[in-house]
């Protein structure tokens, strides 16, 4: 078991810089999660952990030790690839069994091993068959017991599940963090998804364009984005942004929108006229006819245990979570209320939470 | 036929129009010479007469009885077996050496195909030369490390004849082994060696675990095309020794051209290539069957 280490990392692809000055540290035993959109460099960096691609700027330390110029083979890692790589002329059992195999493992164990691997994947059916005679989410399982059977210092998965219904895919999040609580190996785990994130994280790490935006825990992130980039990306109704500016309102401070005047939790940073950018979470706003904000109806979206009403507002959409039973007509003015301490203030300029 | 009918027949849903001209040169160029094969091993060429006269079975019952035959097919055998397995070995040996992106690799890439533009039968005559006991230098080289002695001339010592000429069949077509194995080794996927990186696989695991199965269709695609060739070996054997000394390096090529073209045998000449064909399908098919990759 191992802490995983980055000091001023960096990466080139020849004359293209995809990722400068990334440091963060990985505490033993911790399960952290690299959340970020699409092109954001989690699969490149997961790979240079792995040693697969090589590090361009800074140090790289596994457990203690520079591991910049070690063998993918001496890192002691296992790693589940984003397109699975699955070995294409061996069978789902030999997949799976190959790293124990290569380390002399004795057959028994090796059998046990896997079949405990297959068993927890829903896979034994499979063990017969060849990767392309299964269908994504199978292989993509295959992929998960490969790692599972190891015994590695760190597990580096790269969305693992990203291809698996809603149900199995719930099954598999329990699934992980139980073999994480068991084994309490050091993880590093890329996903896009929210849910996924927060629950499975002890540490998230949100990532931008080549940067960390953000590292904290999950009710650190999703309680006090460091920016609006990082509200807006965490949450699983999008965030409704208001531009406005700080006024004094009954002695405390308070923001003028065009969609209402709303009342926020004092600060030494906020001074009257300071141009902000507010974030409230659809979740957090509540219907109240004696609310600030204001904007009409345009229709309800059922979720199942609630739903999400659509309004039109002086600054485009805004999206609040109501009770699925409450009705409201099309083009009816509906007023919002929200406290204070739900309330998220950025900076309109640097976009940086204040 | 006008425009207008080329352009029917050509966007018709019959297969005919496109078959046709296909099935016309199989039919006049593999097909007709086959059968004429077959008729033709059942009758013999009278010089006197300058005729063809059936004998019935008479070539096929002299085949069987005839030790030349045998030990001719003993021969391409032993050719066809040594030249496939080193030509093999080889091949894949410097296919995963050339592999590298090092610099100057491109070239010696390039370079490889060259023995394949010499006509078989210069390269022969090449070797021939350089087997030679007086002033060949290939003699002259396997003497200073002490492989052969300098008074032994290799292509007239029927122990060493065939090694002769295998040298000259390997010099010439590993390469082609070579680029076939090269173009499937840049095919392969990348992932799957990152993966077994990863779970500790060493290169030579990663050879036997990866490599070899995901190369097993282009091996056997090589096996296929060069075993085919090799049994019909006769370019080298002609041009270096003529299947001496005595019959050291006679194939059965060079046995049913001797027959047919030499002794004007035509029927029992056409029973000897049928019979080399009969084995060449029935050991093609027996390898296709048994080298089915199923992954
Ligand atoms: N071999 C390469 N050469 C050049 N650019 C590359 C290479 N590999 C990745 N990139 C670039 O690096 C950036 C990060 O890629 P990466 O695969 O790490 O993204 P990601 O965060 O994993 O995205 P996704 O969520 O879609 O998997 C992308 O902009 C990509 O185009
Ligand atoms: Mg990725």
């Amino acid at each position: 078991m191992a802490t995983v280490e980055y000091q001023r990392i960096g990466k080139s692809f020849g004359a293209v810089t995809i990722m400068r000055d990334i440091s963060f540290r990985i505490e033993d035993h911790e399960f952290v999660v690299l959340l970020g959109p699409s092109g954001c460099g989690k699969t490149t960096l997961l790979r240079m952990t792995a040693g697969l691609e090589a590090v361009s700027q800074g140090d790289l330390m596994i457990g203690g030790k520079r591991v910049n110029d070690v063998h993918p083979r001496d890192r002691s890692i296992a790693m589940v690839f984003q397109n699975y790589a699955l070995y294409p002329t061996m069978k789902v059992y030999d997949n799976i069994a190959f790293s124990l195999e290569v380390a002399k493992v004795p057959p028994a164990e090796i059998k046990s091993r896997v079949e405990w691997a297959a068993a927890t994947l829903n896979l034994t059916p499979y063990l017969g068959r060849y990767p392309k005679e299964l269908s994504g989410g199978q292989r993509q399982r295959v992929a998960m017991g490969r790692a599972m059977v190891r015994e590695a210092e760190v597990f580096l998965f790269d969305e693992p599940l990203s291809n698996l219904d809603a149900k199995l895919r719930a099954h598999m999040r329990t699934e992980i963090r139980q073999l994480h609580n068991r084994l309490k190996t050091t993880t590093i785990y890329v996903t896009h998804d929210q849910i996924e994130a927060m629950t499975m994280a002890d540490k998230i790490v949100v990532m931008r364009a080549g940067k960390i935006e953000q590292i904290g825990s999950p009710d650190d992130v999703y309680d006090r984005p460091a920016s609006k980039y990082v509200a807006d990306f965490i949450g699983s109704s999008s965030i409704n942004f208001l531009p406005g500016t700080v006024v004094v309102d009954n002695g405390g401070p308070a923001v003028d929108t065009t969609t209402g005047r709303v009342s926020v939790e004092p600060s030494p940073a906020l001074k009257p006229g300071h141009k902000v950018v507010l974030g409230l979470r659809p979740t957090d706003v509540v219907v109240d006819a004696g609310g600030p904000l204001a904007a009409k109806a345009i229709l309800t979206e059922r979720l199942g245990h609630d739903a999400q009403l659509f309004c039109e507002g002086p600054e485009g959409s805004f999206v609040a979570v109501v009770d699925k039973a409450a009705r409201f007509s099309e083009g009816a003015e509906v007023r919002f209320a929200i406290p204070p301490s739900k309330v998220h203030v950025f900076d309109a300029e640097t976009e940086i939470r204040i | 036929m006008s425009i207008a009918q080329v352009k029917r027949i050509a966007i018709s849903d019959s297969p005919w129009p496109w078959l046709l001209p296909l099935i016309a040169l199989l039919a006049v160029f593999t097909i007709y010479p086959f059968i004429y094969n077959v008729w033709l091993s059942f009758h013999e060429f009278v010089p006197k007469s300058r005729g063809l006269k059936f004998v019935g079975f008479a070539n096929w019952v002299q085949l069987w009885n005839d030790g030349r035959f045998w030990g001719a097919l003993g021969v391409t055998f032993l050719y066809f077996a040594v030249a496939l397995t080193i030509e093999i070995i080889l091949g894949m040996a410097i296919a995963l050496l050339l592999d590298a992106e090092l610099p100057g690799f491109a070239m010696l890439r390039a370079v490889l195909s060259m023995t394949l533009v010499i006509p078989p039968a210069i390269a022969g005559m090449m070797f021939l030369l350089m087997e030679d006991s007086q002033f060949g230098a290939l003699s002259y080289l396997l003497g200073l490390v002490g492989l052969l002695d300098k008074a032994t001339p290799m292509l007239a010592t029927s122990s060493l004849a065939l090694i002769g000429v295998l040298i000259a069949e390997i010099w010439q077509w590993t390469p082609f082994m070579v680029l076939i194995f090269m173009a499937g080794l840049r095919s392969l996927p990348a992932e799957p060696y990152e993966a077994a990186m990863i779970d500790g696989a060493s290169s030579l695991q990663m050879f036997r675990r990866l490599t070899l199965p995901m190369m097993s269709r282009v091996i056997a695609v090589a096996v296929l095309l060069r075993g085919i060739d090799l049994f019909r070996v006769f370019d080298y054997v002609f041009v270096m020794t003529s299947g001496g000394p005595g019959t050291a390096t006679y194939t059965v090529s060079l046995y049913a051209w001797q027959q047919t073209f030499s002794f004007l045998k035509w029927g029992y000449g056409a029973t000897l290539s049928l019979t080399s064909l009969v084995i060449v399908m029935v050991m093609a098919n027996i390898f296709i069957r048994v080298a089915k990759v199923r992954w």
